[in-house]
């Protein structure tokens, strides 16, 4: 019986691909399993290569996984396109469709024996009892059920329920085409094992994607307005609204360019608003300067990068983790700029209501760093309370204080109260220019002094915030892993396997990228000799921000790559365990030829 | 009368007014501009904190800061996007826009299409003087072929934006064009702008006085200028409203171009329906977490 178990689909755009294993996704977190599925696809608008990697587990998960427990190619062509998306080992068992007329013994996987290869009629099993080529995927889901133990009943349910509006012989044929897979995976058992143990407990959870959750967490945050453009791959942040925001009084506006998208939704904000929009790195690099306004001006918002591989358009439909410079130094003038990141969809969530909560209290602009995984794959989560939340508010002047209002009041805290238009007595001016504490502009170098420190100042308690960080392992270990967003996930799960193998690191992933809280990495750094920053992209962002801000000991170093070569937990043990040899070999003494 | 008309209390053009000194240039058309704008204001008697008053960056721009109203003195051509967000987020809202003729149709002219076609009721003021002032007079979409400025010191090549016949292409549904050399009749279009239910565009002839041309003067606009409804024109006509606006550049017409017998809806009153409809500021906005239910 297996806890854990990878499965791996390719196939051309058509096959049904991603939605076959959002059906097996479904499927097993009904059966109470939990399980993250990644989707990954060519450039294509319609056709073109189509995967998924799906990781099911009897416990919580954080990624999709490493090398494939079963690897399936409706064509090898697609497959192949996927490279290291979808590796095959010594320990996968790989199904491909028999009309490819490629021989078991022929297959064109250079390097690797699989422990089984089995060629399966897939298509002809679509064709006859489904009545379509188009039913390959629901063949495939049976193969699954069969083989894995995993999801019968809820998946011919899912069969039925999908299709109910294309009528009683559709539905019919599918389920036949499921129950030939089915059929099929029964007659032919695998040599090696991969049925699934009973999941901790059987209960249905949510089934969640980064996007769409990041979306319904604005609404339960009070989000009323949301301005954007299109863009892979945060589009589906504004589909989301464009269908829910209204029903609880909001706006989606679908505007002309990135740039008009956050002025709108700086507008908004102006109006008293809590306003949203979200793009990926180009769109970021538009809107730049609208960002700036924001921040002289002290208006609250939430503008979400669901980062894709850079730069310019880059690789629109990969993941990678490359905008953090962008998010933390892309500002013209001194300015701090909060930078939040999920390190899973589910996360997605308090990520969401944070940085709403973060943009209200301290007026500001606040960035959420997604990324095309965390956006787009599914993943089980637990059931979300919406009604359970702690929600904050921007601070609005007292009657008292309106009779003599002052915008941009040098409080002690650097915060001032905030009016809006309708709010009698807290006219104003609010502006790009540098302005005087009742907002008119000057050129003044003393009162830009002034009010540079106030807006800098303000961020102070949230510097020092240490909620905002996850850990694991030993207080005093000498092995650091730091890792953050998607890849974190990755990074979690190495820790606790290195853990589990004896080996002594502790991990430090920041939720909160921005502001640097120094002394949470000095206090981490304390005890450590060596390590390893973890992250997608090619430079080692995180490592040489940090580097910026804190003394990172020598011994640490990164396991950065770019997007679209996945990290994988094994990969990031394999290091620590170099690490510590390393380091051992350091503490013993080399032998005297005296 | 739509909403952002009621009329409240009595108010007086000095109420609209701030202490803040404009920056302007001693004679600068902007002056009579914003004169303008306190008549019209008064005249429609929204109280100063109803009213909503964005602008970009330029001479023209600082405008809002010279009114009590909530001003807004955003980014270089990105006041109409600020603006209708500013509508939406509060349609109770009077909302005003400005700039000059380089923020609306230079750096800013993406947005002007894509604010006429949403028709949000606002209304954007252009202050047109032909040339950017405040960087110290270079060429400006609105500048003759052959000007010779700072940054053309031998002649522009490019021929001018026409900001009348732009917004009247894009369907824009209220177009007028006054000058403060009658500003009686500025004052009016300004009002008549505000009162349209939909987006109305107001360009002005407003005259740089530091880098201006002799011709562009209020003193020279006085002799030429020719008021619309003198020629017999039905603002009611718009293929008649684009004819005249062709002569952008050659004659200086004041008054109402185009007016829409007939409004079309505007964004907000369809928002509006639609939340209605949907039974918004009923629903408990936890239950949006529903969707990720799994359906047995």
């Amino acid at each position: 019986m297996n806890s854990d178990l990878v499965i791996g689909m390719a196939g051309s755009g058509g096959d049904g691909i991603v939605s076959a294993g959002e059906s097996l996704l479904t499927a097993a977190a009904l059966d109470g399993y939990h399980g993250v599925m990644s989707k990954s696809f060519g450039p294509q608008i319609r056709g073109g290569e189509s995967s998924f990697r799906l990781r099911v587990s009897t416990s919580k998960v954080l990624n999709s996984g490493g090398t494939l427990d079963i690897a399936v190619a409706l064509n090898w062509d697609d497959f192949l396109k996927f490279g290291g998306e979808l590796p095959v080992g010594g320990n996968t068992i790989v199904v491909y469709d028999s009309n490819t007329k490629v021989a078991p013994n022929q297959i064109p996987l250079v390097g690797v024996t699989p422990a089984e290869v089995l060629a399966v009629p897939i298509e002809q099993m679509a064709r006859e009892e489904g009545g379509t080529d188009r039913a390959k995927n629901t063949v495939v889901l049976g193969l699954m059920s069969g083989w894995l133990g995993i999801g019968r009943e809820q998946m011919i349910a899912g069969i039925r329920r999908r299709l109910a509006k294309k009528g009683d012989a559709v539905v019919d044929n599918a389920v036949k085409a499921f129950h030939a897979g089915l059929a099929y995976a029964e007659a032919h058992p695998l040599g090696t094992g991969r049925r699934m143990a009973r999941p901790d407990r059987a209960e249905a959870k949510f089934v969640v994607d980064g996007n769409d959750l990041c979306g319904a967490a604005a609404i339960v945050a009070g989000c009323d307005f949301f301005g954007g453009y299109p863009i892979t791959p945060s589009s589906e942040i504004m589909h989301f609204l464009g269908r829910e925001i209204w029903k609880y009084g909001g706006t989606m506006l679908q505007c002309e360019d990135e740039i008009a998208g956050i002025g709108a939704v700086v507008g908004a904000s102006f109006a008293g608003k809590k306003a949203m929009t979200a793009t990926s790195g180009p769109g970021m690099s538009l809107k730049s300067e609208i960002l700036g306004l924001a921040t002289i001006a002290e208006l609250p918002l939430v503008c979400v990068n669901v980062q894709r591989g850079g730069p310019s358009t880059g690789i629109p439909t990969k993941a990678e983790q490359s905008d953090l410079f962008q998010a933390v130094f892309s500002a013209h003038g001194d300015v701090i700029r909060p930078v939040l990141a999920p390190v899973s969809a589910e996360d997605m969530y308090a990520m969401t209501i944070e940085a709403f909560n973060v943009a209200e209290y301290y007026q500001t602009p606040v960035i959420i760093l997604s990324d095309g995984d965390i956006g787009q794959r599914k993943e089980t989560a637990e059931p979300i309370d919406g009604t359970k939340v702690e929600l904050v508010s921007r601070r609005t002047p007292t009657e008292k204080e309106l009779e003599h209002y002052v915008r941009f009041r040098v409080t002690e805290s650097g915060i001032s109260p905030i009016s809006h238009p309708g709010m009698k007595g807290g006219n104003y001016l609010a502006s790009g220019i540098e302005h005087n504490e009742s907002g008119a502009p000057t050129a003044n170098g003393e009162m830009h002094a002034k009010m540079n420190e106030k807006r800098l100042r303000k961020f102070a308690p949230l510097k020092r915030r240490r909620d905002l960080f996850v850990t694991e392992g030993g207080h005093d270990a000498p092995i650091a892993v730091i890792s953050w967003g998607s890849v974190a996930g990755v990074a979690i799960e190495a820790t606790q396997i290195a853990l589990r193998q004896g080996l002594k690191v502790k991990l430090l992933v920041p939720r909160l990228l921005y502001p640097i809280n120094e002394e949470v990495y000095q206090d981490f750094f304390l005890s450590v000799k060596r390590g390893l920053i973890v992250e997608q992209n090619h430079q080692g962002q995180l490592y040489r921000l940090l580097r910026m801000f804190v003394d990172v000991p020598r011994g640490v170093e990164t396991l950065a790559k770019s997007g679209s070569n996945p990290i994988t937990p094994l990969e990031v043990v394999e290091r620590l365990r170099q690490l510590t040899w390393a380091m051992q070999r350091e503490k013993t003494p080399e032998p005297s030829h005296g | 009368m739509s909403l952002a008309t009621r009329r409240v209390e009595e108010y007086t053009a000095k109420d609209y007014k701030s202490e803040l000194k404009p920056i302007w240039c001693p004679g600068c058309g902007d002056f009579g501009v914003v004169q303008a704008i306190y008549r019209a204001l008064a005249a429609i008697g929204r109280p100063p904190h109803e009213i909503a008053f964005i602008s970009g960056i330029g001479c023209s721009s600082r405008i809002p800061g010279y009114t009590t109203a909530y001003g807004f003195n955003t980014v270089h051509g990105r006041a109409l996007p600020i603006a209708q967000g500013i509508k939406l987020a509060n349609p109770d809202l009077l909302v005003l826009g400005a700039g000059g003729d380089g923020d609306g149709f230079s750096i800013g002219g993406g947005h002007v299409a894509h604010a006429i076609r949403r028709n949000i009721d606002m209304t954007y003021i252009v202050m047109d003087n032909q040339i950017y002032g405040l960087t110290k007079g270079q060429l400006s979409p609105t500048s003759a072929r052959g000007r010779r400025t700072a940054s053309s010191a031998l002649g522009a090549m490019e021929a001018p934006v026409n900001p009348l016949l732009y917004v009247l292409g894009y369907g824009c549904e209220f177009v007028a064009q006054g000058t403060p050399a009658d500003m009686n009749g500025l004052a009016q279009v300004i009002e008549e702008g505000i009162r349209y239910p939909g987006f109305a565009f107001i360009n002005v002839q407003s005259p740089c006085v530091t880098y201006g041309l002799e011709d562009q003067m209020l003193k020279a606009q006085k002799a030429v200028m020719q008021k619309l409804e003198t020629l017999g024109h039905d603002p009611a006509d718009r293929l008649a409203a684009m004819a005249l606006a062709q002569e952008y550049g050659t004659k200086l017409y004041t008054g109402v171009f185009y007016r829409n017998p007939h409004p079309e809806p505007t964004f907000e009153g369809l928002a509006r329906a639609r939340h209605e409809e949907l039974g918004a500021g009923t629903h408990p906005r936890a239950e949006v977490l529903n969707v990720f239910k799994l359906r047995k």
